[in-house]
């Protein structure tokens, strides 16, 4: 059963529609929300994402598609079927780009297609008995393949991110320092040459002024 | 002779004198007092600001003076013969001044003082020429030939008894009795002539100090009064004095001061446009009104003619000076402060004695062109300050060249976002600032980014609870709502978004699935009213755009539907619950039609009706609330769920409004009463508020904060809403058509700023599907002066407070209590103005008040006298007085003040004549008295709610004819007025269409009042004329002269 559809710029992860009476009788919905907003976050960092990805969360699991710089993305209970719910995500975003295509870079507040709203509810309808006849027959169309398409858990997915950071943090940091390291061996290696050769060359100066010297007095 | 006698005097000079007088150079005219209303606007007169010793004029100068031009209706009379004279220039000499009008007042005078110092000061460089040479100083100019023109004098007024002038002395007085140039004459005329110099004279002491100085001086001195005597008796005395320094004086050549008695107000000097800034103008002046209130001794005269009180017959008059002072504020009609100037210390606002606070109408409608800018700033996020989160504004300052900016609010220094960086120019101001309407206008819309959600903007979402009893099908109310109902859905806001509901109830509750995919509703019947459910998870909510065909069939169906109910019960509160459950994913707007008292489930209340026995004892009050906790607690669920309830109660009986109006009070709703609804007479007004109601522009899931600065703290609200914390309105729905009012304190003792800012923030969803911020910011300067309080004082602004915390108070106290503590507060702020100048003016017996509030004691006696406060058991049925109590407690300031003292206008002769056009419509408003009721007439009242058309007596049958043609003969109650085929018809209903254009909120239902018609005459219009003496409540002259004395005690 869908539990909740949001569609979000990936650009920016500005929310863009939201299905109208989503959250109801049911607590957990605001964490839900949390999770969908860090997860567009994430997406809008330009971590490279598939297009298509289901992610495990509690007892539920978030499907979502990207294309068209929307994401589409929907939450559903684990039971339901994953075909169906990738051909709700897919309805929405025929509807979508026919409808706003054009007007999605431009959009500049949030839930600014927020009008969308009355597509997504009257769809959610259609696909939340999963026994329906129209159901069933898609559940059958092989038209449509899922098989491929990763599943991973949210906790994975949202600490992906924080740990790429780390790395490349960590990365950067190696770095800078690997470069600091560089610098100093070469100043080293300089003292050496100079701790090296200088009593040479401080001789033969003597020596030479000696020379001089003597020259110049005789 | 108790002084009046002298005015007689006048009277019998002043005709003469045009035709006798011998001057032609020039007339000089001061006027000492002018009363407010239509004058002071409407003439510039010769008003300025004439210093004392100012009006020294060439023999040849025929002075009048104009000692008083009394308000109301006779300046409107006299104001056509004053116009011509109106353009008023000073440092003209040659230029004469026009002779103008004297009317001696008939009983009672207003005068405006102007403060001592200011005339010292506007005198700074003294105009004494040459001695023999005399000028005036800033003579004032009349157009050009106007020299010989009569003076117009207007004297209508019946009785001349008006004695009252002896004992408190008075500028006035003097006036005639300078005239009389033999001194002795004057004399007996006056029964104490030295007593009544004082005053004045001390009143102008820079004046008086100079005056020995001048005694000597030979230039031909005359006071005005004298001059306009002589105007009679032909060719003047070289040098006359003003009468109280002849006396004084033995008749020593006077000091070149003449006819200092005028006095002008700051507003009337301001119109002329005086050479002086403004600003000095108003650091000089102090400037008050007074009354005369003491009666002759001996006396049976009250010692006060009506006819010269002031009355706001201008409607509202907001003070000018604060949005002049503080262009960049927004409009006054969202935000109005009771005073424009802010105490700076604990102790002067001890002494304000008045409400100190605002009144807020976020989302006032702006009249064309004057639309409130939307202001996007999509990347950079809303600029704030991070400290106290105010909004950006015209007053933030910017320095470090662009890169940082104060709040005003409270002087935090903020880093401006990269964004949003712009460079200074040589003045300090952004090089921008012509493209940011936020930094330019006090009033500006911020589109919301996504932090400023919980969740996505919600859809408008309408929710109907219909009643279907037999006596809601019987008085027509079901058919009239349902039609309306679909007359607007196209029209409803928010379209294709917009969410429509409906359930009815009787003693079942009854639900209807809408599916689009249906082709009419399914109803379904609750009959467990113990434990209540919803018998479909979706579909009783539903899209209105999509299942627009069974709205349709189901509304058209609903009157049908219940034709025949004999149900007489009502589940009222177990359906609210129902239509609550069905709604709290969204929240929404909630109208319940309801038409019969709850009787079954939860929420049933018992006739607890209006028992004579509780009024007067200390129960009075627990009528006034609401008998059962679930309404409140009700209300509280639907805040928190977004939900705005509003009530239409239709009974016919009693239905317990305090009750009932809890859940629209508290939820940001409104509360409609239409006692004793029958469709035939109030289908035009249901239907006009409902699809208003409907229609308007609505604000969802909204919340108001107003922030000011540091030291002051706003602290109670006023208004129909619930608080969320300490600070936080919530309202779920708001309109154009609700103000809130909120007091303010302060925190600190002293206030060291100059100057206080406000910021009222309205977060809300437009119907649109937009979150959105509304900003009105405004600046109010910080003093130290309690007189300058006053000066700025807004009477609007704190009848509106006055108001609400009135009706706050008959919840906890009897009405007598709430409505003496107006009448308290009111003494104790004139005897405190009082304070401030009465010694210093010896203005002994006479009433004195700021300019600013002279409409104030008018108000408090209409807000003692309206619905919600007035009298007791027989004057208001119960449920009346609380209906108007939740809808006085919404109302913007203007509608109120028009609610409080109505418009009265008579409108048979602009009937009766032929050709004008209702462009033309320039009537004038009468005061709301009995005696402005002309048995002869036909008459329009106005109160913003209701028009009655009152029909005189002796009105000519013919008029009566044309209106009601077949009907005119027969019991008015059952009379619709209606347009009908003469043309007099078609004007009245213009006129009418024009009236409710004025005021569209409420739809004003005309009810048809003939003359000596009882008891509907006393019902509709006779206990509405405020300024009457009605049943045990005071007439407006034993108001004024009740609180004169209150205000004398203990002075």
């Amino acid at each position: 059963m869908v539990k909740l559809t949001m569609l979000a710029r990936v650009t920016d992860g500005l929310p863009l529609a939201e299905g109208l009476d989503d959250g109801r009788d049911w607590q957990d919905a605001e964490l839900y929300k949390q999770q969908i907003k860090a997860l567009f976050k994430n997406l809008s960092r330009g971590q490279n994402e598939p297009s298509r990805m289901s992610v495990e969360t509690g007892p539920y699991i978030f499907h979502y598609i990207i294309e068209g710089r929307v994401c589409y993305l929907t939450m559903c209970d684990r039971a339901y079927p994953k075909k169906l719910a990738f051909q709700y995500l897919e309805d929405l975003k025929n509807e979508f780009e026919r409808v706003n295509g054009s007007q999605i870079e431009t959009a500049a507040r949030p839930y600014a297609f927020i009008k969308f709203d009355t597509f997504i509810q009257k769809t959610k309808k259609l696909y939340q008995d999963t026994r329906t006849q129209r159901n069933i027959s898609k559940l059958n169309d092989e038209l449509y393949e899922v098989h491929q398409i990763m599943t991973r858990n949210v906790q994975e997915v949202l600490g992906v991110g924080e740990k790429l950071d780390q790395v490349s943090q960590m990365s950067s940091r190696l770095t800078s320092e690997s470069r600091m390291y560089a610098d100093k061996a070469r100043d080293l290696n300089r003292q050496a040459l100079i701790r090296k050769w200088a009593p040479v060359a401080i001789v033969i100066g003597v020596v030479i002024l000696l020379y001089w010297v003597r020259k110049k007095i005789w | 002779m108790k002084t009046t006698g002298t005015e007689n005097a006048d009277r019998a000079n002043f005709p003469q004198r045009p035709a006798a007088s011998p001057f032609t150079a020039a007339s000089q005219s001061t006027t000492p007092f002018l009363s407010s209303g239509p004058v002071v606007g409407s003439e510039a007169f010769a008003f300025r600001p004439a210093p004392p010793n100012a009006p020294q004029t060439t023999p040849s100068a025929p002075q009048t003076t104009r000692p008083y031009l009394s308000s109301g209706l006779m300046v409107g009379s006299e104001a056509s013969g004053f116009r011509p004279t109106q353009p008023v220039r000073y440092n003209d000499p040659s230029i004469p001044r026009p002779p103008s009008s004297f009317v001696p007042p008939p009983t009672g005078t207003l005068q405006h003082h102007p403060t001592p110092q200011f005339f010292s000061t506007a005198q700074a460089p003294p105009p004494r020429t040459s001695p023999g040479q005399p000028v005036f100083p800033p003579p004032i100019r009349a157009p050009a030939g106007h020299v010989p023109s009569p003076p117009v004098y207007l004297h209508s007024q019946p009785q001349i008894s008006s004695g009252q002038m002896g004992s408190p002395p008075q500028s006035i007085n003097y006036v005639p009795s300078g005239r009389s140039v033999p001194p002795s004459s004057s004399d007996s005329l006056f029964s104490a002539p030295r007593s009544t110099l004082q005053p004045l004279q001390s009143a102008f002491p820079g004046y008086s100090s100079k005056s020995p100085n001048a005694v000597t001086q030979p230039p031909p001195v005359q006071s005005a009064p004298v001059f306009t005597h002589q105007g009679g008796y032909g060719p003047p005395p070289p040098a006359t004095s003003t009468p109280f320094l002849a006396h004084q004086r033995g008749y020593v050549p006077p000091p070149p001061v003449a006819a200092p008695p005028a006095f002008y107000s700051r507003e009337q000097m301001q119109h002329q446009g005086s050479g002086l800034p403004m600003g000095a103008v108003q650091g000089l002046t102090e400037d008050f009104s007074s009354l005369s209130l003491a009666s002759v001794p001996g006396s049976l005269d009250p010692g006060l003619d009506s006819k010269v009180l002031p009355r706001p017959l201008d409607g509202d008059v907001e003070p000018k000076s604060f949005a002049e002072m503080y262009p960049l504020n927004c409009n006054s009609r969202y935000l109005r402060l009771t005073t424009s100037a802010i105490p700076n210390s604990q102790s002067l606002t001890s002494r304000w004695h008045l409400p100190l606070g605002a009144v807020v109408c976020p989302l006032a409608e702006a009249p064309e062109g004057e639309e409130v800018p939307i202001v996007n700033f999509a990347t950079t996020g809303i600029i704030r300050c991070r400290r106290c989160r105010t909004y950006v504004n015209p007053y933030m300052t910017f320095t470090d060249g662009g890169r940082k900016f104060r709040c005003n609010i409270c002087a935090l220094l903020n880093d401006v976002p990269g964004d949003y960086f712009a460079q200074l120019d040589a003045n300090g101001r952004r090089i921008d600032l012509n493209e940011r309407p936020e930094l330019t206008k006090g009033t500006v819309e911020f589109i919301a980014p996504a932090e400023y959600m919980v969740r996505p903007p919600m859809p408008p979402l309408y929710f109907f609870v219909i009643d279907v009893s037999i006596s809601a099908v019987r008085s027509g109310m079901l058919e009239v709502v349902a039609q309306t109902i679909k007359s607007c859905l196209d029209r409803l806001p928010g379209f294709p978004r917009t969410q429509i509901g409906f359930i009815t109830f009787d003693s079942s509750i009854h639900f209807y699935n809408m599916k689009s995919s249906l082709t009419q509703p399914q109803m379904m019947v609750v009959t467990d009213l113990d434990d209540i459910f919803v018998p479909l998870p979706d579909d009783l909510l539903v899209n209105l755009s999509e299942s627009r065909s069974v709205v349709d069939v189901f509304l058209d169906s609903l009157p049908s539907m219940f034709q025949d109910n004999v149900n007489m019960e009502s589940a009222f509160g177990p359906a609210i619950k129902a239509a609550f459950m069905v709604m709290n994913q969204l929240g929404g707007k909630m109208l319940i039609f309801q038409n019969t008292l709850p009787s079954l489930g939860v929420g049933r209340l018992r006739l607890r009706g209006d028992d004579l026995r509780v009024y007067g004892t200390d129960k009075e009050h627990t009528l006034r609330i609401p008998e059962d906790p679930f309404y409140k607690q009700m209300a509280a669920d639907c805040t928190k769920y977004q939900i705005a309830v509003n009530v239409y109660a239709l009974s016919d009986k009693y239905t317990d409004i305090a009750s009932l109006g809890t859940l629209a009070k508290y939820t940001g709703g409104q509360i409609y009463y239409y006692p004793s609804f029958q469709s035939s007479i109030h289908k035009e007004k249901l239907r006009h508020e409902l699809a208003r109601d409907l229609t308007r522009e609505t604000a969802w899931e909204s919340v108001l904060r107003i922030r000011c600065g540091k030291g002051v703290r706003f602290t109670t609200y006023h208004g129909n809403f619930m608080l969320r914390s300490t600070d936080l309105i919530a309202l779920p729905a708001v309109d154009c058509d609700k103000a809130y009012a909120m007091q303010m304190s302060l925190e600190e003792t002293l206030l060291t700023t100059q100057t206080v800012y406000f910021q009222v923030a309205l977060l809300y969803t437009s119907s649109s599907g937009e979150r959105r911020i509304r900003v009105h910011t405004a600046a109010a300067p910080v003093v130290s002066e309690l007189g300058e309080m006053y000066r700025q004082a807004d009477t609007g602004a704190i009848i509106s407070l006055f108001c609400r915390l009135a009706i706050e108070k008959t919840l906890s106290y009897k009405l007598e209590e709430a409505r003496s503590s107006i009448q308290q507060r009111i003494v104790k702020a004139f005897r405190e103005y009082r304070n401030l100048y009465a010694v210093q003016h010896r203005l002994g017996g006479r009433m004195i008040y700021p300019e600013s509030l002279k409409f104030l004691p008018l108000y408090g006696l209409a807000l003692c006298k309206s619905i919600p406060l007035r009298g007791g058991y027989a004057d208001a049925q119960l449920d009346e007085r609380c209906a108007a109590g939740h809808t006085m407690m919404a109302l913007p300031v203007k509608n109120l003040l028009k609610l409080l003292y109505p418009n009265l206008v008579r409108v048979d002769e602009y009937l009766g004549k032929a050709s004008s056009k209702p462009d033309e419509l320039n009537i004038s408003r009468l005061p709301v008295t009995a005696e402005s009721l002309d048995s002869r007439g036909l008459y329009i009242y106005d109160d913003g709610l209701r028009f009655v058309i009152w029909f005189g007596k002796m009105l000519p049958p013919d008029i009566a004819m044309n209106l009601l043609g077949e009907d005119f003969a027969t019991d008015f109650s059952r009379v619709i007025l209606s347009e009908r085929d003469s043309e007099m018809s078609r004007k009245l209903m213009e006129i009418l269409k024009k009236f409710r254009e004025i005021d569209p909120s409420y739809y004003q239902m005309n009810h048809l009042v003939r003359q000596g018609e009882q008891p509907r005459e006393g019902f509709f219009l006779l206990t509405n004329l405020i300024e009457d003496q009605v049943g045990g409540m005071n007439g407006y002259i034993d108001w004024i002269q009740q609180i004169h004395r209150q205000v004398q005690q203990n002075a």
